[in-house]
């Protein structure tokens, strides 16, 4: 069976007319925004993180088979299990055999987006593991049946009554109960005895360090650590391209991170593990998932920069006023925008048109990552690759329903009936980002615009010369 | 061909240029400020305390009085006892049960307002940092640097330590409706006591 589109728009339109859910979503992550801006301003060298970040990750991605065996070796060394996964199912049977193997039965895990990527606890759970999410936002998400919809705050489409509901029918707590402090510590309360109780712990990693053969998990609840260090057994999902050269080159990445995320100076837990705990066992999981082939993709192999700091979804017009769950894939906002296609192309064909365009994104990503270019030259892709109608129909939907402006879109992209192979290059580009025109646009995304143009103009005007 | 040599394979033919993406030294940027004062606003920024003596107090009397209904207090250093010490916890279920845990830090960053802890400083117990409910950590100002980069530049623990955490304030979540709410999983409270 063909797999259909994801239909973001139409899923954005619920939460869309749920005005306070809404308003709220909108609200706390330009909050977010903005503190992030406070940080940055606060530190005179940020732009030279971000070309240093820049490089160092794309040093080492153009590096990276070396860079994992230089881990391997160290991880090895220090008494870590190292194993490799080419995609989720693998991932997910590796860490069902470590279970086994322990004979345990329940699995305390902190946040980790990979781990959603391989869709884990749909398979150990049949297999009788229980799995216990311990990060607030993301145990609130897993008691609701859904994916997170942030990848830093999991449950930010949530106001505090939904978690009141959720607690009461789960943790027996008031049903009324309107103090997100209480409701916290309800769930401090219901988690403790599981992590205590718990057979095997589970971290994500944010960074990788080839040298030391360590792993750094960023978080702030404390529940990560808890379920690093309670269990006698420790298994570590990490994704491929979290690598760094140096223990050193951390400081450049670790400035920013939070900064980035939350706008806070720091999380409050920044835990490097080098090996395991003196009686305990640590296995650490290497996870390919699509990275390796995205590396080879000439316009989005930069995607692999990224550290999930979150912040071009909190800075996103689109992602603030759509939710995460209405893109109905793991990563959500700009940055899921532009790798979601490497999962599934006719999946998530929508996506890349879910946003307006205007490079926050860009300007904001700690690693400049060209967000908004790559999410142009999906577009591109997809019109080659698709009908006319398709394509259309997304830069619609995106304006009419999302952004409540469609006399201004259709009079943007009136004309294109014409078939796109007659249409000059620039023209595409234009009719493609129909918010271009009428929209003051950010110093990057003007030079993007220019330079494209006056290449495609050359050429248009070369081909005239030589016919 | 094994899922290891697959990956690698397929990296080596799909990477980008190698020569094209030189790694740049190792960054040393920022306020180079190592200073009391620089700790202890960023410590308050992110939530922590400081333990501060009241006429010649001793650490002892301090803890007493700052966690007056206290019952189990764990010592994890030698000048202070405790009711308990950290490596007669034997088990995460007892640390669970411990109210106060008092810690040496080997040191702490200025930028942050971080301290730092390992098995070291730890016993046979890193969970103890993580399931007692308050911590109290002792911490030399002349060990304090200035910022993440010196930090990873000049301590030896980052490469040493198999676990290695650097706590910043007590634990925290802003989960529900973006309330921040100081004291989620972890430690509640995070006091620093200077050393004299
Ligand atoms: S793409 Fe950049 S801004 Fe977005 S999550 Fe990744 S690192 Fe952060």
């Amino acid at each position: 069976m063909k797999v259909k589109p994801v239909n973001h728009a139409r899923a954005a339109e619920a939460f869309i007319k749920d005005t306070p859910h809404l308003t709220f979503h909108d609200e706390r992550l330009w909050d977010l925004r903005q503190k992030r801006d406070q940080q940055m301003h606060e530190l005179p060298e940020w732009q030279e993180l971000r070309t240093l970040a820049s490089q160092i990750k794309e040093h080492t991605l153009a590096n990276l088979p070396e860079y994992l065996e230089q881990f391997e070796a160290n991880a090895k060394k220090n008494g870590i299990h190292v194993h490799w996964a080419a995609d989720g199912a693998e991932h997910n049977r590796i860490v069902g055999e470590i279970l086994e193997k322990h004979g345990a039965k329940s699995l305390i895990k902190s946040k980790s987006m990979v781990t959603e990527e391989c869709n884990m606890r749909e398979y150990l759970e049949p297999r009788g593991v229980v799995v216990t999410e311990t990060d607030l936002g993301e145990r609130i998400q897993q008691l609701d049946n859904q994916m997170p919809s942030h990848i830093v705050v999991p449950a930010v489409h949530k106001l505090t009554p939904d978690v009141a509901k959720l607690f009461a029918e789960h943790y027996h707590t008031d049903p009324n109960d309107d103090d997100p402090q209480s409701l916290a510590w309800s769930q401090r309360l219901a988690a403790r005895p599981v992590i205590l109780a718990a057979d095997a712990g589970m971290t994500g990693g944010n960074f990788v360090v080839a040298e030391t053969g360590s792993f750094v998990v960023c978080t702030n609840e404390g529940n990560a650590d808890l379920s690093a260090t309670v269990p006698g057994l420790h298994i570590a999902t990490l994704g491929i391209e979290r690598l760094v050269p140096r223990m050193a080159d951390l400081g450049v990445f670790v400035r920013m991170l939070s900064r980035s995320a939350l706008g806070s100076p720091i999380t409050q837990y920044t835990t490097h593990f080098r090996g395991p705990q003196d009686g305990s066992e640590m296995h650490v999981v290497l996870v390919d998932n699509g990275r390796s082939h995205r590396l080879g993709m000439e316009d989005f192999w930069t995607s692999l920069k990224c550290i999930r700091c979150g912040a071009c979804m909190n800075t996103c017009p689109v992602y603030r006023r759509s939710g995460g769950l209405s893109y109905g894939a793991v990563y959500s906002g700009p940055i899921g925008a532009i790798i979601d296609p490497t999962f599934n192309e006719r999946k998530y064909s929508t996506l890349p048109f879910a946003s307006t365009m205007n490079g926050s994104c860009t300007n904001v990503c700690p690693v400049r990552i060209n967000i908004h270019d790559q999410l142009y030259k999906w577009r591109r892709v997809l019109a080659e690759h698709h009908e006319l109608p398709f394509v259309k129909r997304e830069v619609m939907n995106m304006a009419g329903r999302l952004l409540g402006q469609p006399k201004l879109y259709r009079a943007a992209i009136s004309g294109t009936e014409t078939a796109l192979g007659v249409l000059p290059r620039f023209a595409l580009y234009n009719w493609l980002n129909p918010w271009g025109k009428n929209r003051e646009l950010p110093h990057p995304v003007k030079q993007t615009f220019h330079s494209w143009y006056k290449q495609n103009r050359l050429k248009t005007k070369k081909k005239g010369e030589d016919a | 061909m094994s899922s290891r040599d697959a990956i690698l394979a397929r990296l080596r033919d799909n990477r980008p240029d190698p020569a094209a993406h030189a790694l740049p030294p190792v960054a040393r940027l920022g306020d180079m400020d190592a200073s009391r004062a620089r700790f202890e606003k960023s410590l308050a920024l992110l939530g922590g305390q400081v333990l501060a003596p009241q006429e010649g107090e001793s650490l002892s009397a301090a803890i007493a009085r700052r966690f007056a209904d206290a019952k189990i207090i764990c010592s994890a250093v030698p000048e202070f006892e405790g009711t308990v010490r950290i490596e007669e916890l034997g088990t995460p279920q007892t640390a669970a049960n411990v109210d106060v845990l008092v810690v040496r830090a080997p040191f702490g960053i200025a930028e942050m307002g971080s301290i730092f802890l390992s098995e070291a400083q730890l016993p046979t117990l890193n969970s103890a940092a993580h399931l007692t409910q308050h911590i109290v950590v002792i911490l030399s100002e002349s060990t304090l640097t200035a910022n993440m980069h010196t930090a990873y530049i000049e301590r030896p623990e980052f490469h040493t330590a198999r676990y290695g955490v650097l706590m910043s304030g007590p634990s925290a979540t802003a989960d529900i409706q973006g309330v921040l709410v100081r004291g989620a999983q972890g430690v509640r409270t995070l006091s620093v006591w200077w050393e004299q």
